[in-house]
């Protein structure tokens, strides 16, 4: 499992989508755990439409549908 | 008993031992007719020379079965051992062809050898039925190996083998099927002999009934471990490419269909080994389309033919065009991969274009394309965020070519509005919106245009931005001049991103004077003058071969876009799929992902503002998780913190009390 989480990364990315906006100081981590429980999301979507395919693998067609479905469920 | 029995069968000749050990092996076993049936029609066919010695050792055999059925049973043994390295090859081939035979043999044997029928009928019904579910099963499972495991005499390794060497042959299938099949064919080529004469279809069903061979092999030895082994190995090789090379596949399958009817029958040993291997890879492709379908979408497949088409340059522009056509009309669902691709395709093309020398008369249509082009990037990028690149470039050559009266107008907006949509939302959210409905009209009939003119070039130069109409709805002069160096900003991106060339840099170099000039000037009028040197201009560098960069003015810093590392996602989301997912799926992950950092940064401004404040704060981002669904009351914050986060940033974000009165943080 990675240690160390790109805070730097992160911060840069919602500047660009949002320069104006501020981050507080360990917000940042709040942040990538929402991404993690997003990619965790994902992932159980995809394997749910993998298994109904009967398919062994993760196949770019179930990743995106479950990515229309999450995508709009954490939308908030 | 009985399956040594069977295994040793196939060598008889069908006559002799037909009669002598038909009473002698009956009550012995019900399968051992069965394999008496199937190995009938073939050895017709083979030397008989070869089976002569396994007649008279069944006969000899035979006597002493009438002792006692141990003494059969040693016998069988023996014969196993004898014929284990050669029977496998027998089987295959037999078996093979035996498709077609078993029907015409079936009806004369039937009187005398019932019990003898039921498992090559049995069989044939498994093979077509379980072969969709056998497809899939043994799509992994390649087994070269077994081949050479059999020869070697030590069958029951069989499944042990079939995963290590699923790899081998996925990686290296001529390297190693040629040792192997060399081998074989020195082996097998006496007996084999004329067994090649068949036709295609027998040798496709043969094949199916391989596949389903394979799923019904486990249930037991049947027919000799060497045919099940043959079968699989010509499968697992047709299945390993299947997976691996299916793109690969896709321009090879049209190749050879003579070699493949040749090649089919005899199997591996005595052709060709490696047209075999394309053999197998047009028969995979074949199947593959046949059967499953589902394996390559149609999005997928049009991904994979549209680059492989585009790259080669013989096709005319118009084809491509066509092509970029049909790709965006594809559905709304794979617009965004097709988007992907049509940038990449376009950024191919453009190059392409642009070695292949455009010359003036290019001028109109390019700049009516350019106009196109840039409509239609502009109206992909609304819906995906991920082109910024493509809409600024887009843009930037729209504006630079934009000489056509009919688009000049709409040339402009469109600048602004493919800039503004791009990566300049923050700025121009307004300026964007604003001019999507005046934009609308004006989309549809250039959109036609251009994917109509043949020529398609797109100036990756920095083009004059400004665009006249848009600009004097913004009158500040300091959102020009943010808007300009943001566009600066974003080409120098695209053009480090798209096209890297030295070619580029200059093109950037030159334009730069005048895109300061221009900018100095008032855009409203400076604009449509500006923009008729810089289409020249920009064509003559594109036509100039290649030059020494003289870079002046802007340094090329290489300004990257921040993304989440590649591989952090990866690792996360296998952590938490725990199934291998293939390249594309990670491609459309990292896309998800990126979407989902936009909303996520609009949704954290949404809260943080509703609060009265500027930055966002742990508050904030815990409603939004709660708002996803993800912190619920039965599920608070700090449990998950727990569970995901590493334990130094667990102790920042969890207050803990320490002694001495202290909590942390």
């Amino acid at each position: 499992m990675r240690r160390t989480v790109p805070r730097s990364t992160l911060r840069k990315i919602i500047k660009k989508y949002k320069p104006q906006l501020r981050l507080a100081a360990n917000a940042d981590l709040l942040v990538h755990l929402n991404f993690l429980l997003f990619l965790h999301r994902l992932a159980e979507e995809a394997r749910t439409n993998a298994f109904e395919n009967k398919s062994k693998i993760i196949k770019p067609e179930h990743t995106i549908s479950a990515a229309k479905v999450v995508l709009k469920k954490s939308r908030g | 008993m009985l399956k040594r029995v069977i295994q040793t069968q196939p060598q008889v000749s069908p006559l002799k031992p037909r009669i002598s050990n038909h009473e002698g092996t009956e009550e012995a076993s019900p399968e051992l007719p069965s394999k008496r049936v199937s190995s009938m029609g073939e050895l017709q066919l083979p030397d008989l020379a070869a089976e002569d010695t396994f007649v008279t050792v069944f006969h000899l055999n035979k006597k002493r079965k009438k002792v006692s059925i141990s003494e059969f049973e040693r016998a069988a043994d023996k014969r196993l051992f004898q014929n284990q390295a050669q029977s496998t090859l027998d089987n295959t081939t037999l078996f093979r062809s035996l498709r077609m035979s078993v029907g015409s043999l079936m009806a004369p044997d039937t009187v005398e050898k019932r019990g003898l029928l039921r498992r090559p009928r049995n069989r044939k019904a498994i093979d077509m039925e379980a072969f969709e579910g056998g497809v899939e099963q043994n799509m992994l499972k390649s087994n070269a190996q077994n081949y050479l495991v059999d020869l070697q005499s030590a069958s029951g390794i069989r499944t042990t083998m079939m995963t290590s060497d699923a790899e081998i042959v996925l990686n290296n299938t001529e390297l190693f099927v040629q040792p192997q099949l060399n081998e074989r064919s020195q082996n097998k080529l006496s007996a084999l002999g004329p067994q090649l004469s068949h036709s295609k279809t027998p040798a496709q069903r043969s094949k199916i009934s391989d596949a389903a061979q394979d799923t019904a092999g486990p249930e037991g030895l049947v027919s000799g471990v060497g045919t099940d082994e043959g079968r699989t190995q010509r499968h697992s090789e047709n299945s390993g490419l299947d997976q691996e090379h299916i793109d690969r596949m896709a321009p090879v399958s049209p190749g050879t269909p003579a070699n493949q009817r040749e090649d089919q029958q005899d199997g591996s040993q005595q052709s060709n080994p490696v047209e075999q291997v394309s053999v197998h890879e047009e028969e995979v492709a074949g199947s593959v389309c046949r059967l499953s379908s589902s394996l390559s979408s149609r999005s997928s497949s049009k991904y994979l033919g549209s680059p492989v088409t585009l790259n080669y340059s013989s096709m005319s522009l118009r084809e491509v065009v066509s092509q970029i056509i049909e790709d965006l009309e594809v559905s709304d669902s794979e617009e965004e991969m097709i988007n992907t691709v049509n940038g990449v395709e376009q950024e191919k093309l453009f190059r392409e274009a642009a070695e292949h020398g455009a010359s003036a008369g290019y001028s109109e249509h390019l700049e009516k394309e350019l106009a196109e082009e840039a409509e239609l990037q502009i109206t992909a990028a609304q819906d995906s965020r991920d082109k910024t690149d493509t809409a600024p470039s887009a843009g930037e050559g729209l504006a630079e070519g934009s000489d056509g009266p009919h688009v000049s107008p709409g040339a402009e907006h469109e600048t602004a509005k493919g800039v503004g949509a791009g990566s300049l939302d923050r700025h121009s959210d307004a300026l964007s919106s604003s001019e999507k409905s005046g934009m609308n009209p004006l989309e549809e009939d250039d959109e036609q245009d251009v994917l109509e003119d043949q020529a398609i070039m797109l100036d990756l130069d920095d083009p004059e931005e400004e665009p006249a109409e848009d600009e004097s709805e913004h009158p500040e002069s300091q959102e020009v001049k943010n808007f300009e160096s943001e566009v600066r900003q974003c080409r120098l991106d695209l053009e480090e991103t798209a096209m890297g060339s030295s070619q580029q840099r200059r093109e950037v170099s030159m334009k730069t004077p005048a895109f300061v000039r221009a900018a100095a000037h008032n855009p409203l009028l400076s604009a449509p003058q500006d923009e008729k040197p810089a289409a020249p201009k920009s064509l003559v560098q594109l036509l100039k071969p290649k030059q020494v960069p003289g870079r002046s003015g802007t340094s090329q810093r290489k300004p990257r876009e921040p993304q989440i590392a590649r591989s952090l996602i990866k690792e996360v989301f296998s952590y938490f799929v725990k199934m291998p997912v293939t390249r594309e799926a990670f491609k459309i992950v990292e896309k998800c992902s990126e979407k989902y950092f936009k909303q996520l940064s609009s949704d954290l401004e949404a809260y943080t503002s509703h609060a009265g404040r500027k930055t966002v704060e742990m508050a904030d981002v815990e409603m939004l998780m709660r708002r996803q669904g993800l912190v619920t009351d039965k599920m608070p914050l700090n449990v998950l913190i727990e569970r995901h986060l590493p334990l130094e940033y667990r102790k920042l974000l969890i207050p803990v009390a320490v002694s001495g009165n202290k909590v942390i943080p």
